[in-house]
């Protein structure tokens, strides 16, 4: 038990900003308060700190990819494999989680790369701890554009093209609705059950809207990713979305679930890495489209998202709506919010004590780290 | 033209409100009260912070390769057909257009190094150029600046493929003690052609030409320092900084200058050991250190000197110690100092005018950018597309 005092505590909730106490018990938030008792409990001492809870990564590959040619999350035989789950490809003993640990990420969406055009099923995950995953499916992932294209034209298979990758997926997508119509229909009559497939099985969620199509998507292919999403009638997260700053009214749209921009980090490229627009994440912000940053780790440093939340603000972002993308949006969009993102009676105690706020000043230094209310940064 | 009531961070280390004038692509004075002169243009610059332009040493800046050209190709700075390349010049790996089209000025960049890619263990020589421009000859600042070499896992994944050598470090490190031994005994004989390689790496051994040596490792850093030692006028410069432990003692006693890339693309295991907490002792020692882009150029971002030198805050906690890291030590790594790196009268006007010291805060923005006293970027400007 760990009662954090007079700690600035960056809710994330309507309270705001407030210089409370925290009890830590349990793994969760007990208490939020002035003046709390303290018996039985180890004292953190956080006056003049900053408290946020926990870091979430809204798209990473750490613990699964460790090199270009170590690669447990891009399975490039086939172009469609929806049947996989990123939960088979994670070494939870991955040094990478460390580091996580290092820059204040408790929990990471753990996703497939972005070489197949349905790549499978993604989750979201601890940095620490005994129970790790929090939720699983958290998405199904999907890419299109360059990877795609990158990874079977030289194989001389397709997608060669973008044509092609949009057809892929849109035939995935109508697969899954059949199957599903035919599960229906057995149910008066088990003789038209079909036969169990894997694959369309994970697509189930995603038709029921019960997890968004989570797709790698630059530039023009976020129209084409909610073209397919109308026609579906599906939730989808925009991971990657550079450019999105050219689509702010056409991104207001009830499918799509949030836009998770990033990695800030490359240089303008012709293509889909044409334009570069950190701007966007306050545009968006601005008109109530939910915004998350994402490392993309360990293909980008994890420090990135500190970058990104600091890039953010300084195109005019406040620090505290670019902390709500690395925490409160972020769970909002990975519908993870009932355990994580923000700092309220109830939570995961997954809480970072900073000596100064890290959206805003630059040599802010992670002092604490709590997962499930244990101390694993100190 | 006039710049009035900044706060002027020369780049060494003080800082003081003055004013700054520049005049010919030159800052021609800096002083209190500095009266315009007739018809003189006056900029006032009360509560911003005029930094000097930052100096990149090794980047990727203007190499066009497959990213950008109508056919896949290999970047120019990336002569992989033989490992031994030190008679090529970086100049011509450098295209002005490609570089401008990344509008540097925007990040706070005046000045990039342009090397040979570290898969080669004598890659070529080194150039430094502006970051706006057309013409790479107008843009040059200083060709010849040194000799680029690798001793890295670069050079084994490179040629692996092939098959060619170097397949291992064996190869590596008998090879760079053996061309080096070679150029130190290397004489040109009337009426025999030159032998281009080692008339290069001659000036090298000869200490007329500074070696940067790429390294990834302690093995490799232990290596090339027992190597160099038996040619006493090389000049040394070590590339990377990580796998340093252990030759602390003697980049501390021999001062030897390294530009520190980072882990940003960690998908390299060797990256990710940068010890920072090591390179902040450098600094603390004296010793020349320069922050650059990330290790793997080719997807450094235009933010890489900013967000190195906010890294470096996070040990430091002093910005004017860590603003001499992106400007005046890489200047003076490259041979520049004498024309850039730091706010002084003489220097060229390669300078860049923020809301806020964006070592210090996030809310910092470019509000003008000078390269020789050219504006190349304002805030405001839309940046560019491709």
């Amino acid at each position: 038990m760990y009662v954090i005092q007079n700690g600035m505590l960056y809710t994330m909730e309507e309270q705001g900003v407030i210089c409370a106490d925290l009890r830590v018990e349990d793994g969760k938030i007990a208490e939020i308060g002035e003046k709390l008792s303290t018996e039985g409990a180890e004292v953190i001492n956080a006056a003049g700190k900053c408290v946020t809870p926990g870091f979430i990564d809204a798209h990473s590959h750490v613990g699964g990819l460790m090199s270009m040619t170590d690669d447990d999350l891009n399975e490039l035989t086939n172009p469609l494999t929806p049947e996989l789950d990123a939960y088979y490809g994670i070494n939870p003993n991955d040094k990478c989680f460390s580091v996580c640990i290092r820059q204040g990420i408790t929990t990471s969406c753990l996703i497939p790369g972005s070489g197949n055009v349905v790549g499978g099923w993604g989750m979201a995950y601890k940095s620490a701890g005994e129970d790790r995953v929090i939720r699983r499916p958290a998405a199904l992932k999907a890419a299109m554009g360059i990877n795609p294209k990158g990874c079977y034209a030289p194989k001389n298979m397709t997608p060669m093209t973008r044509m092609a990758i949009a057809n892929l997926l849109r035939t995935y997508l109508r697969n899954v609705k059949e199957y599903m119509e035919k599960k229906l229909e057995a149910a008066e009559n088990p003789e038209k059950m079909p036969p169990y497939d894997l694959g369309l099985e994970h697509g189930i969620p995603v038709l029921e809207k019960k997890i968004p199509l989570k797709v790698h998507s630059y530039m023009h292919d976020m129209m084409t990713v909610l073209e397919i999403a109308k026609e579906f009638d599906i939730l989808v997260t925009l991971d990657h979305a550079q450019g999105a700053s050219d689509y702010y009214e056409e991104l207001s749209d009830e499918h799509v679930q949030g836009v998770i921009f990033g990695p800030t980090c490359a240089p303008l490229f012709a293509g889909e890495g044409g334009k570069l627009d950190p701007e966007c994440c306050k545009g968006l912000d601005d008109r109530g489209i939910p915004v998350a940053v994402m490392t993309d780790g360990p293909v980008t440093t994890v420090n990135m998202l500190v970058y990104e939340m600091g890039e953010a603000v300084r195109r005019g972002m406040d620090p505290v709506r670019a902390l709500a993308m690395v925490t409160s949006n972020a769970a909002q969009i990975l519908g993870i919010k009932e355990r994580v993102g923000s700092l309220s009676v109830g939570k995961d105690a997954d809480i970072l004590i900073w000596s100064k706020l890290p959206s805003l000043a630059t040599d802010a230094v992670l002092e604490n780290v709590l997962i499930d209310g244990e101390m694993v940064l100190r | 033209m006039l710049i009035v009531n900044g706060r002027i961070h020369d780049g060494l280390g003080t800082v003081r409100r003055e004013d700054l004038r520049m005049a010919e692509g030159r800052i021609s004075q800096i002083g209190e009260n500095l009266c315009p002169e007739d018809g003189e243009e006056v900029f006032d610059a009360a509560d911003m912070e005029i930094l000097p332009g930052f100096v990149q040493a090794i980047s990727q800046w203007g190499v066009n390769g497959s990213m950008q050209e109508i056919r896949p190709s290999a970047n120019d700075n990336d002569e992989t057909s033989n490992p031994i390349t030190p008679e090529l010049d970086g100049f011509y790996a450098f295209n002005g257009r490609a570089a401008t089209a990344q509008q540097l000025g925007a990040f706070g960049l005046t000045v990039c190094g342009i090397a040979p890619s570290d898969n080669n263990l004598f890659g070529g020589t080194i150039a430094a150029f502006e970051v706006d421009g057309v013409n790479p000859y107008k843009m040059c600042l200083k060709r010849d600046i040194g000799m680029m070499a690798s001793v890295t896992e670069h050079l084994k994944q490179t040629y692996r493929m092939r098959p060619a050598a170097p397949q291992t470090r064996m190869w590596i490190f008998a090879n760079f003690a053996e061309q080096l031994r070679k150029a130190s005994a290397y004489k040109t004989e009337p009426g025999k052609p030159a032998d281009e390689k080692l008339a290069a790496l001659r000036r090298v051994v000869e200490g007329e030409l500074p070696l940067f040596v790429s390294c990834d490792s302690k093995v490799a850093a232990e290596r090339v320092r027992e190597i160099v030692e038996h040619y006493p006028k090389l000049r040394l410069v070590l590339v990377n900084g990580f796998g340093l432990e252990g030759t602390e003692e003697w980049v501390i006693e021999r001062n030897i200058p390294v530009i520190v890339r980072t882990a940003a693309f960690p998908l390299d295991e060797s990256a990710m050991t940068l010890d920072l907490e090591a390179i902040a002792q450098l600094v603390r020692q004296g010793i020349p250190v320069a922050l650059s882009g990330t290790y793997t150029n080719s997807l450094s971002a235009r933010e890489d000197m900013l967000w190195n030198g906010i890294e470096m805050m996070k040990l430091l906690h002093d910005s004017e110690a860590v603003l001499p890291m992106l400007t005046s030590v890489p200047a003076r790594i490259l041979g520049l100092d004498d024309l850039t790196g730091t706010l002084e009268p003489g220097k060229r006007a390669d300078l860049v005018i923020w809301s806020a010291n964006p070592l210090e805060t996030w809310q910092a923005n470019v509000v003008h950018t000078y390269q020789g006293g050219r504006l190349i970027y304002q805030e405001g400007d839309e940046m560019k597309c491709m």
